[in-house]
């Protein structure tokens, strides 16, 4: 694509903004894309982009797939672009590409790991072709922005290039489904004890055939419509897997990749599905791209879920622990739910779920929790729930619908003040969940439970 | 009492299920027919009280329309005769006279009511609603591709106090024929709105309060006072 001169304009200005924004010590990781992409709107297609580009899109787990890629690339002194610290929308995109960039628009790299939003398909592959696309799974997300999955795998459909090879997620039946005209790579997990042939999950975005409408028959389901599944009438199912995750031990927290007749063993570090998802992923995409088990494994070893969204912590003789839970992301929230319900031991269970941009501009849009399985809160294990926040009343309303009783749970609007009510007696562990905007109130809270759980230890010395 | 559901398998969207499981409990003893896609709908040839169609998908809403289609007269019948029916979100699309893509190129509905839908599938309409039905006020969530055209004020479901009607000039909202009720309003809208819950029992003939009526009746109350601040 010829460049032009607007699109020099763009790139020189970009970059001597980034300068200034750095030089005043502000956050340039979405501007400089913004005002290239105005003056330039096809700047995209004209910036010469690395060799190999890994994409990663998907409702969950995109930003842990793209960060642990990232990680054990450097781990393996791979250099490359990413947007790590950027947005992932088309104006992050186009920053991570002009700092990728020379002052003529050759890039510096042969490689870039990009996140990319799902609904940003429209405005990036247009001029983009990701070598690799990676798909982690396709559920019911924010619906105000995102309607529902048939909406936006149509546009991945549309929008992804054809010469692009997708890994995708072959137990999603959405996921597995987009763009099916393009070269394929699936990735899954074997069938697991812990696999049901009954659906918990109130959302399931696939319960009847696409083609024929006859409801599907789910040879066992995760969660939601993650599983196994075939039409009785027509030929759709399930594709076959080629790197398939077995031998989930969770003892030893070790798994088995099958690719083909190669066997390879690789660490966990995570007991959680969704991050055994995420590294099945990771490993797949490595894999791919050339590395061998024995570089993605030792470095693989070294890494930490990054600790905005999970963080464990024990005094005297109590857990806490802190969790992402998205607000408006029903699967995410219902993943973290089925998460405690299972978590060993006796539990108090704070609930930060307000999306605070909402509650700012004055209410919120809660149908999300409508399609969330707060259910899997009704459990014996959980003695106590505290629901603080401006939608406190609505969520001691949805926590009665799930048929928990009211004793046990304690709502108020104040969410420091609420956390006065904890019972800590016989409790082993307390679960903090909050929303992804809530991350200084949930270090707040997580020091007056720690402050609570020492000051009840010391009353009782 | 017979409350069929119709195709849940697939107008399943926006939590809006709960509106049924909500009633479940406000009438225990109210028998739940869900009718899948496949299936021809309970009420073609028996008597049910209330038939509740959810939000869709947009190639749904054809499935929707191909199944209905042969009932039209039915469907018509049963309007006629007071049978309650709730379709929320944009279920009460396929009972328009079409529904127009942004191309031009239109889907043909039932035509039960003299209104017509166009999409924008690059656009999506999201807000709040405040508004007046009958003596009670009405509160929801709308979240929507589609804005719906036509004459609705002589069918008219909700006076908009807050928000828009069936379209960004329109005030009213939904359509209430008898005791059919279309409203694109999601989510929850009977748990948000146990005054309206109650009106629907009545309805439906059955004396019983909403469940509970206190929880929700706060949530209700904070909501409107919330909504009025916007």
């Amino acid at each position: 694509m010829k460049k032009g001169f607007k699109f020099y304009i763009a790139l020189w200005g970009a970059k001597f903004g980034t300068m200034l924004l750095k030089l005043f010590r502000r956050n340039a990781t979405f501007f400089p894309g913004k005002f290239a992409l105005k003056v330039c709107p096809d700047f995209i297609g004209k910036i010469e982009k690395p060799r190999t580009i890994i994409a990663v899109t998907g409702t969950n787990g995109k930003t842990t797939v793209c960060n642990m890629i990232e990680d054990i690339l450097k781990d393996n002194n791979y250099v490359f672009i990413d947007n790590k610290y950027g947005s992932n929308i088309d104006a992050g995109i186009t920053t991570t590409l002009i700092s990728g960039a020379n002052l003529m628009g050759k890039a510096k790299k042969d490689l870039a790991v990009l996140e990319v939003d799902e609904r940003s398909a429209p405005k990036v592959y247009p001029y983009l072709t990701p070598t690799y696309l990676v798909c982690t799974n396709l559920f019911r997300d924010s619906l105000m922005r995102n309607a529902h999955t048939e909406f936006i795998s149509g546009i991945l459909t549309k929008y992804i290039p054809k010469e692009t090879t997708l890994i995708l997620n072959g137990d999603d039946l959405i996921a597995s489904n987009i763009a099916p005209e393009n070269k394929r790579i699936y990735f899954g997990i074997d069938r697991l004890q812990t696999d049901s042939e009954k659906c918990e999950n109130i959302a399931r975005d696939i319960i009847a055939c696409p083609k024929c409408n006859t409801k599907l028959v789910y040879d066992y389901v995760r969660y939601n419509h993650i599983g196994k599944a075939h039409c009785p009438k027509c030929d759709f199912k399930s594709p076959e897997i080629d790197y398939l995750a077995t031998n989930i031990d969770l003892k030893n927290m070790k798994l088995t990749l099958k690719n083909g007749s190669l066997e390879e063993e690789y660490d966990l570090i995570s007991d959680n599905i969704i991050n055994i998802y995420n590294i099945v992923t990771v490993i797949t995409v490595l894999k791919q791209i050339g590395l061998s088990q024995k570089q993605i494994n030792e470095s693989l070893k070294k890494q930490k879920i990054v600790d905005t969204r999970y963080s464990e912590e024990g005094v005297n003789g109590i857990k806490i622990i802190t969790h992402l839970a998205k607000g408006m992301n029903p699967i995410a929230c219902s993943r973290v739910f089925d998460y405690v319900r299972k978590y060993k031991g006796n539990k108090v269970v704070i609930l930060f779920l307000d999306d605070l941009h909402e509650a700012a501009n004055g209410s919120e849009n809660i149908a999300w929790q409508y399609d969330t399985d707060y259910e899997f809160l009704n459990n014996d294990s959980i003695k106590q729930i505290i629901i603080a926040g401006a939608r406190y009343l609505d969520g001691y309303v949805r926590l009665q619908m799930a048929g928990i009783d009211k004793a046990k749970i304690s709502c108020q609007r104040d969410e420091m003040s609420a956390l006065d009510n904890i019972k800590l007696d016989g409790i082993e562990t307390v679960f903090i969940l909050h929303d992804l905007y809530s991350m200084e109130l949930k270090e707040s809270a997580k020091k007056k439970v720690e402050v609570m759980i020492r000051t009840k230890i010391e009353n009782k010395a | 009492m017979k409350i069929e559901i119709l195709f849940p398998e697939f107008c399943n969207l926006f939590g809006d299920m709960y509106n049924m499981k909500y009633l479940k409990m406000c009438i225990p003893d109210a028998e739940f027919i869900e009718t899948a896609l496949e299936e021809e709908p309970a009420f073609v040839k028996e008597d049910v009280n209330l038939i509740y169609l959810g939000p869709m998908t947009e190639n749904t809403q054809e499935k929707v329309i191909a199944r209905l289609l042969p009932y039209k007269e039915r469907i018509l019948e049963l309007i006629e005769k007071n049978v309650v029916f709730l379709f929320t979100g944009n279920a009460i699309e396929v009972l328009g006279k079409y529904i127009e893509n942004e191309d031009g190129s239109k889907i043909d509905g039932l035509g039960i009511f003299d209104v017509y839908a166009k999409r924008d599938m690059f656009h999506r309409h999201n807000s709040y609603l405040i508004g007046t039905y009958e003596d009670i006020e009405v509160i929801g969530f709308k979240s929507q591709f589609t804005m719906m055209y036509g004459d609705n004020s002589k069918t008219p479901f909700i006076e908009v106090e807050k928000g828009i009607g069936i379209n960004k000039d329109s005030k009213i909202e939904g359509i209430k024929k008898n005791n059919f009720i279309g409203t694109y309003l999601i989510g929850p809208l009977l748990i948000l709105n146990p005054l309206f819950t109650k009106k629907i029992l009545e309805m439906l003939g059955v004396n019983n309060e909403v469940a509970l009526k206190e929880d929700t009746m706060s949530a209700y109350e904070a909501r409107i006072r919330e909504l009025r601040k916007l």
